[in-house]
């Protein structure tokens, strides 16, 4: 149809013509950090949404992110071990019962409005977590109660404890002081300001809410007049931009452009790729985080306690490290590296089937022919090759695997029964203190119906040396026992204790004063130190 | 007219209650604990019965979902569990984005879709045909995942032409909210320089999502015109003198229209729900993204409120695509 191929031509050309409209709009510009009035923002790319900002609700790697640089806590965890470092408390003291804590504050400590940040609001900020009743509440539940946190004057805190609570301090780090002023300003129908404080932040910290704009982005600005001042000296540093990119590509690519400084949640092959690049650097640290395969040690086969243990002789531990190409270490204790008190347990099962067969001739299937069901979570490779792993080395014991792959929120479901608990279940749990009591208390009967409670483990005597550890306060009478829990947690094999990875972000070399500290999850980074400098 | 149009506004209201109940339905019978999911990680068993006696979620589901639609009524469309959000406000938030990618997907599609399936007729079995016809087979075939991710390695990160995702640059000031559409926005407070900037956010990931549906709209205006082309009354106007532009305008094209907006109807839906891929791809804040967090923290109430917008928009598109129909074709509108 001659006819018609003149005006088909003629269209074709206009498509073109109104895509070549298309370039004439103006490109991207290629500088790397965003600038505003010459001063520079860092971007984040993440992938966790902050779903809130109030430090009362519940927290999540994003949320304790965020919250991190808009408030202050009596005390920060920072560097590598974690430490516990004096923040808005100058100084403490305990009474020699250790029920009794004494808080100095910084005189000098103001919020972002200018006011001082005084004993009043501490004792405001804590009891608003625990009437609120959420989030970090149930660290210090049945420890303190809110008539016993007073002021003593405009800036000493007092903490009354109902018995003697070792790890105290040690979660300290998560209560955040909000300006009570701002809160009380903003309370609806009795809500203690949670509406205001789920987008908005009333704090002190060193960064100060400059913009929430949920599912896209979160914008902060340095806070200049930060009353601790900052670790390093640079003018320029004008904020930091938490931006989501939400596929592992198109962080990368994000780095790799230059719209991003820092991303994090790169799986370490992702991370060695970027390394490549001249203008890229990659970190890589030893987290707090464990990983394991917990058992049901109430129903089915692994109730069996010669079951457990020969499951754990014929893992392939080798295959952890190759799966997580060599970025990762093998636990040799219940307790991770980090954890203050970890001692290496000298008879850890490694794979050894000839061990492995002799606990199973004590069961009562002497000779294998079960099948046992490994639950890990959907499209989460690494725990996938693990459950292959598992097929090949439980072949020699005459075990069959069933693999099954679940969402994260059922996971969390089945595991909270222990009728609906699985055999075996992949479990990375990042325990939010440095206290030994925090991995300790995993193991006890007050954590089942948690993710990493799914083991259902009861045992009367580890539990009173678990309660006795922590009613202790002297370290030096702490540390034996935890020595023997280790060893009796290893002896009642609730779980296939398994490795450390390491986990690590990738960033650009003009990002200064980047430092990571074990007790943070994977992604969460601390902006205090970090500032970027082009030169 | 008027009285289909009331008696297509009532049986929706009936096939939304039935989508609902349905999603509700599944969403509860799917294994899972929101209430533990919500109360956070370390809480303790108290914590997560207190919260889920407070939200309720200790009834049955007849009762919730009775409760649910009593609140719709009064236009409450819940909080979600995880943000303490009102889904309202969240919904006033993402669909506006979703619709804007959506409708601008839809301008691309037809925009790109109605000449390259003329050109295809024109040049039949010669290679521009039979090159349309390969990108249209692709556009079916490609998953939409996969292109975008190419779009952006190619024509963000190589070609550097644009930005990898979001809505607008991130420093850049966003228009006053009036309709939540960025372009349409923009314009309205007469700042040309966000508008170029929306548009330009705008474009890969609506080549992205557009693909399919410009594949079909090529297939059936090329369908068409040839079968138009080949009729006697074309014949007929050739003879008479009357020049091929006005041909193809005034008949081919007129007819083609109708397969057109039919197609547009049913890919509209396929385009709100390949938009969880796609703004996965490009972090684009939407429903889709909106959506599929909601769906892995089992927050039940943003859930059912994607699912009445969503599905109530693919209705009411349809319901005027329809009435489009009877406007343009008289034969239609003779049978209403």
């Amino acid at each position: 149809m001659k006819i018609t191929r003149r005006i088909a031509t003629t269209v074709i050309a206009s498509a073109a013509l109104l895509a070549g409209g298309f370039m004439m709009l103006p490109t991207q510009d290629a500088t790397a950090a965003e600038q505003v009035d010459g001063k520079l923002y860092m971007v984040i790319a993440g992938r966790q949404p902050v779903s809130h900002l109030d430090p009362a609700l519940k927290y999540d790697l994003a949320v304790r992110m965020m919250q991190q640089q808009l408030y202050d806590a009596l005390v920060k965890y920072e560097g590598n071990p974690s430490e516990i470092k004096p923040w808005l408390a100058e100084s403490w003291s305990t009474s020699d019962d250790g029920l009794t804590w004494t808080f100095n504050l910084a005189k000098n400590a103001k919020f972002h409005d200018g006011s001082p940040v005084t004993a009043e609001a501490v004792v405001y900020s804590f009891k608003r977590t625990m009437e609120i009743n959420e989030g970090p509440a149930w660290m210090l539940e049945g420890f303190v109660e809110a008539d016993g946190i007073k002021a003593v004057d405009a800036h000493t805190v007092s903490f009354t404890l109902n018995k003697p609570y070792a790890a105290f301090l040690s979660f300290l780090p998560w209560w955040y002081v909000v300006n009570p002023a701002v809160v009380e300003a903003n309370i609806k129908d009795g809500d203690f300001g949670q509406g205001f404080l789920q987008e908005n932040a009333a704090g002190s910290g060193p960064y100060k809410l400059q913009r929430f704009e949920q599912g896209t982005a979160y914008v902060l600005e340095r806070n200049d007049d930060y009353w601790k001042g900052f670790p390093y000296e640079n003018d320029r540093m004008g904020g930091v931009i938490y931006r989501l990119v939400r596929e592992s590509a198109a962080q990368r690519a994000a780095l790799l452009k230059g719209e991003a400084d820092l991303v994090t949640g790169l799986s370490p092959e992702e991370r060695q790729a970027v390394n490549s690049n001249k203008d890229i650097s990659t970190t890589s640290l030893p987290a707090l985080t464990s990983f394991g395969l917990k058992m049901n040690t109430t129903q089915g086969v692994t109730a069996d306690l010669n079951i457990r243990k020969a499951l754990a002789y014929a893992y392939d531990y080798e295959s952890f490290i190759k799966i997580m190409n060599g970025e990762a270490k093998l636990q040799t204790s219940p307790f991770t590296d980090a954890v203050q008190g970890m001692v290496p347990i000298a008879d850890m099962p490694r794979r050894d089937i000839a061990k492995a067969k002799e606990y199973l001739a004590k069961s009562a299937h002497p000779d294998g022919g079960f099948e046992v069901e490994y639950v890990y979570v959907e499209g989460f490779e690494i725990e996938r090759q693990m459950g292959l792993a598992m097929i090949d080395a439980y072949k020699d014991i005459n075990v069959t695997v069933k693999m099954v792959p679940l969402t994260w929120p059922n996971m969390v479901a089945r595991g909270a029964k222990p009728e609906t608990s699985p055999d075996l279940m992949a479990i990375f749990a990042t325990p939010v203190s440095t206290d030994p009591d925090a991995i300790a208390i995993q193991y006890h009967p007050s954590s089942a119906g948690k993710y990493y409670g799914s083991h259902f483990l009861n045992d009367p005597d580890l539990n009173a040396l678990i309660e006795k550890a922590r009613a202790e306060t002297v370290w030096d009478k702490r540390a034996p026992i935890y020595a023997e829990i280790q060893q009796k947690i290893v002896d009642l094999q609730p779980e296939i204790f398994g490795m450390m990875r390491n986990r690590g972000v990738a960033l650009r070399n003009w990002v200064k004063g980047y430092q990571d500290s074990p007790i943070r999850m994977g992604g969460e980074i601390d902006f205090y130190s970090v500032h970027l400098d082009p030169n | 007219m008027g009285q289909l149009i009331v008696r297509r506004l009532i049986f929706m209201i009936f096939m939304l209650i039935g989508l609902m109940a349905i999603v509700f339905a599944i969403s509860n019978i799917a294994p899972g604990d929101p209430a533990r999911l919500a109360a956070g990680p370390d809480a303790t068993n108290e914590m997560v019965e207190r919260l889920r006696v407070e939200r309720g979620l200790d009834k049955p589901i007849v009762t919730r979902f009775a409760v649910y639609l009593s609140n719709l009524a009064a236009g409450d469309l819940g909080t979600s569990l995880h943000t303490r959000r009102a889904v309202v406000d969240d919904l006033a938030r993402y669909f506006p984005a979703t619709l804007e990618l959506v409708l601008f997907s839809i301008a691309f599609a037809v925009l790109l879709g109605v000449p390259l399936g003329m050109a295809g007729a024109a040049f039949q079995n010669k290679i521009p045909d039979h090159s349309i016809r390969f990108l249209a087979v692709s556009g079916v075939a490609l998953p939409m995942f996969w292109l975008g991710l190419m779009l952006q390695w190619y024509l963000s990160l190589e070609l550097d032409l644009f930005p990898l995702g979001g809505r607008l640059g991130i420093m850049t000031p966003r228009p006053e909210t009036v309709t939540g559409m960025l372009t349409v926005d923009s314009l309205l407070s007469g700042n040309f320089g966000t508008f170029q900037e929306a548009v330009w956010h705008l474009v890969l990931p609506s080549l992205a999502l557009s693909l399919p549906a410009l594949a079909s709209i090529i297939r059936v205006n090329r369908a068409e015109m040839l079968e138009t082309l080949n009729k006697d009354y074309i014949l007929n106007a050739r003879a008479q003198g009357i020049g091929p532009l006005r041909i193809v305008t005034a008949y081919a094209l007129k007819n083609a229209i109708l397969p057109t907006l039919a197609m547009i109807g049913l890919r509209f839906g396929w385009m709100l729900g390949g938009t969880v891929l796609v703004e996965g791809v490009f972090d684009y804040p939407g429903v889709g993204l909106y959506a599929t967090k909601a769906a892995v923290s089992s927050d039940f109430d943003p859930i059912i409120a994607v699912t009445l917008v969503l599905g109530a928009s693919f209705m009411l598109v349809n319901l005027l695509i329809d009435l489009t129909y009877a406007l343009l074709d008289p034969r239609v509108r003779s049978q209403i």
